[in-house]
């Protein structure tokens, strides 16, 4: 079989509002004349500013010109497991310029959602992430939130969720990928667990990472400006770019990471720019979107 | 013309096939209860011209020890009467030339003895409850992902079942998970699957419109049933809600309020 590592698959109900979607991106890129000045470049990490332990070349570098520019960044990530804090420390590791309050990651939304609706979340994360849950209140919960959690995926963890679930607990899934890359082999996602509990329950879960709209726009919402304002760069062509494009963003896709020959025609509308690497996406930017 | 409404097309019946949990018997910790008058039910269609089967999802034993456990509620029924999946799932692998990686309740592994299980081509997956661990999902989701083409097979496929302690998951839940993750399609062996009901009808050389199922679970048991052109009826017991008698897509050919209740329709509609 033909794996695409990691992947999301947009469920079907999302695949029947893609075309809306798309429209209105393709209404925002026929409306370029309108476009306001570029305030605010997103920035994937894992793929596109480093492969693993290897800094992409030339990104530190690429990233500090962009900073000089009057132009604000943020790092946008979907992650199940990691901190913000850990993933700090990481490019920290690898010389990259950066601050913990510029990173927003699949946990922060769910944790802005949980704030935004004083949910008390059954966290079925990583204890790596729960630092990033400080200060929620997970006392008699009443929301069940789903990341990736093998030592808590167990039977009698799920058939509990359930039960919540079934009472009327919200379920809030962090993303829906189906597997990803460990060094051992492929393992089993979030988007397996939290497809069984959809079944089990006939519910729909909320999901709050990429590629969802809402993710893009709390991300956004911070800076202050509009979507309309903003560039995504990233390695994957439908979390990513065609995420970002949906919500109303221009995007630009990277040749590095998870790139595959091919990948910028898996989305209409088609990328911003298709470009080998970061350095490239920010000569770009530097040059014709400010 | 033969009459083909319940309850007279009983009198041209041949056969009669009957889910198990919920029909002859309720679980309680620990132990099994008969439902009043389902014993003698039972010895009355064993004694008349009927032929008899029974039909269960059960996956969590072997027919050996669930054979037994029926004995303790006063039951007689022998274990080539009874049609489970695993039994079923057997008899598709060795059709086909598959060997299984199993994720199954140790209870029932006995069945695949004679299943040659090394270097695994498909996967099962039955009820396995607490093995349905992360490490044990993830060794099936390795095990379908290495494979060319991919072959999952689901022991049933419900969604949770109520136990004393509370609601459990079923196979179906983690059938989903594992389809997602792969992005394929299980071959589901059991209720509601018409070939599982074809092989009953196969056993007993019989046509479906000379069989009646009765059952419970109104989509599984009685749409199962029906699906494969046999007569459906639904008890009012074991998992029985009143919302059923007005279900969207199924409609039981009749409702019963127990299994000794249809068997008195249908013997008197035989003159018995």
């Amino acid at each position: 079989m033909e794996l695409n590592i990691p992947q999301f698959d947009p469920d079907e109900e999302e695949q029947a509002n893609r075309k809306s979607r798309r429209e209105a991106a393709a209404e925002v890129q026929g409306n370029m004349s309108g476009r306001r000045a570029l305030k605010a470049v997103l920035i994937d990490l894992s793929g596109t500013l480093h492969i693993e332990d290897t800094a992409v070349p030339g990104a530190q570098e690429a990233l500090n010109r962009l900073r000089q520019a009057c132009v604000a960044v943020k790092f946008v990530t979907n992650t199940t497991k990691e901190s913000k804090r850990s993933l700090m420390e990481r490019l920290h590791r690898l010389n990259f310029n950066l601050q913990e309050k510029e990173i927003f990651t699949s946990l922060s939304a769910a944790r802005r959602l949980l704030e935004q609706k004083q949910h008390r979340p059954l966290l079925l994360v990583e204890d790596s992430a729960l630092e990033d849950f400080t200060g929620i209140d997970t006392s008699e919960p009443n929301a069940v939130v789903v990341g990736l959690a093998p030592d808590h995926f167990n039977y009698q963890t799920l058939n509990k969720a359930f039960s919540m679930i079934l009472d009327g607990a919200p379920l809030i899934a962090i993303h829906k990928a189906r597997y990803y890359k460990q060094k051992d082999g492929l393992a089993l996602g979030p988007g397996a667990f939290v497809t069984g509990l959809e079944y089990a329950t006939d519910c729909k879960a909320t999901v709050v990472g990429k590629p969802e709209k809402t993710f893009f726009t709390q991300a956004l919402h911070d800076l202050g400006c509009s979507p309309g304002e903003a560039v995504m760069i990233g390695d994957d062509a439908r979390d990513d770019v065609g995420g970002a494009q949906n919500a109303g963003m221009l995007g630009i896709l990277v040749r590095t990471g998870k790139y595959r020959d091919g990948d910028e025609n898996k989305i209409q509308p088609p990328p911003h720019l298709t470009c080998d690497s970061f350095p490239d996406a920010v000569e770009h930017i530097l040059k014709n979107l400010l | 013309m033969a009459e083909t409404k319940w309850p007279g097309c009983a009198g041209g019946l041949k056969a009669v096939v009957l889910d198990m949990c919920g029909v002859l018997y309720d679980s309680e910790p620990g132990r099994t209860v008969a439902i009043p008058g389902s014993v003698e039910a039972v010895n009355r269609l064993m004694s008349s011209d009927l032929q008899l089967r029974f039909c269960t999802n059960e996956t969590q034993s072997s027919r050996d020890k669930f054979v037994a456990m029926l004995q303790t509620a006063g039951f007689d029924i022998s274990v080539s009467q009874i049609f489970a999946p695993a039994p079923a799932a057997v008899a598709v692998l060795n059709e086909r030339g598959l060997r299984p990686h199993l994720l199954v309740h140790d209870g029932v592994l006995s069945e695949f003895d004679s299943v040659d299980k090394t270097d695994p081509n498909c996967v099962v997956i039955g009820d396995a409850a607490e093995k349905f661990s992360y490490q044990n999902l993830n060794d099936a989701f390795r095990v379908l992902t290495g494979l060319e083409k991919p072959l999952l097979f689901s022991l049933g496929q419900g969604r949770y079942y109520k136990e004393t302690n509370g609601l459990s998951l079923d196979v179906g839940v983690y059938m989903k998970a594992l389809e997602y993750a792969c992005d394929l399609k299980a071959e589901v062996i059991g209720k509601p699957s018409p070939r599982f009901f074809q092989s009953v009808l196969n056993d007993m050389g019989l046509q479906p419109h000379e069989v009646l199922m009765i059952g419970d679970d109104l989509v599984n048991d009685v749409g199962g049933a029906q699906n494969c052109g046999m007569k459906g009826i639904q008890v009012r017991t074991g998992k029985y809600r009143p919302s059923d008698e007005k279900h969207l897509t199924v409609t039981a050919d009749g409702t019963v309020d127990n299994l000794s209740q249809a068997v008195d329709m249908i013997l008197s509609q035989r003159g018995g």
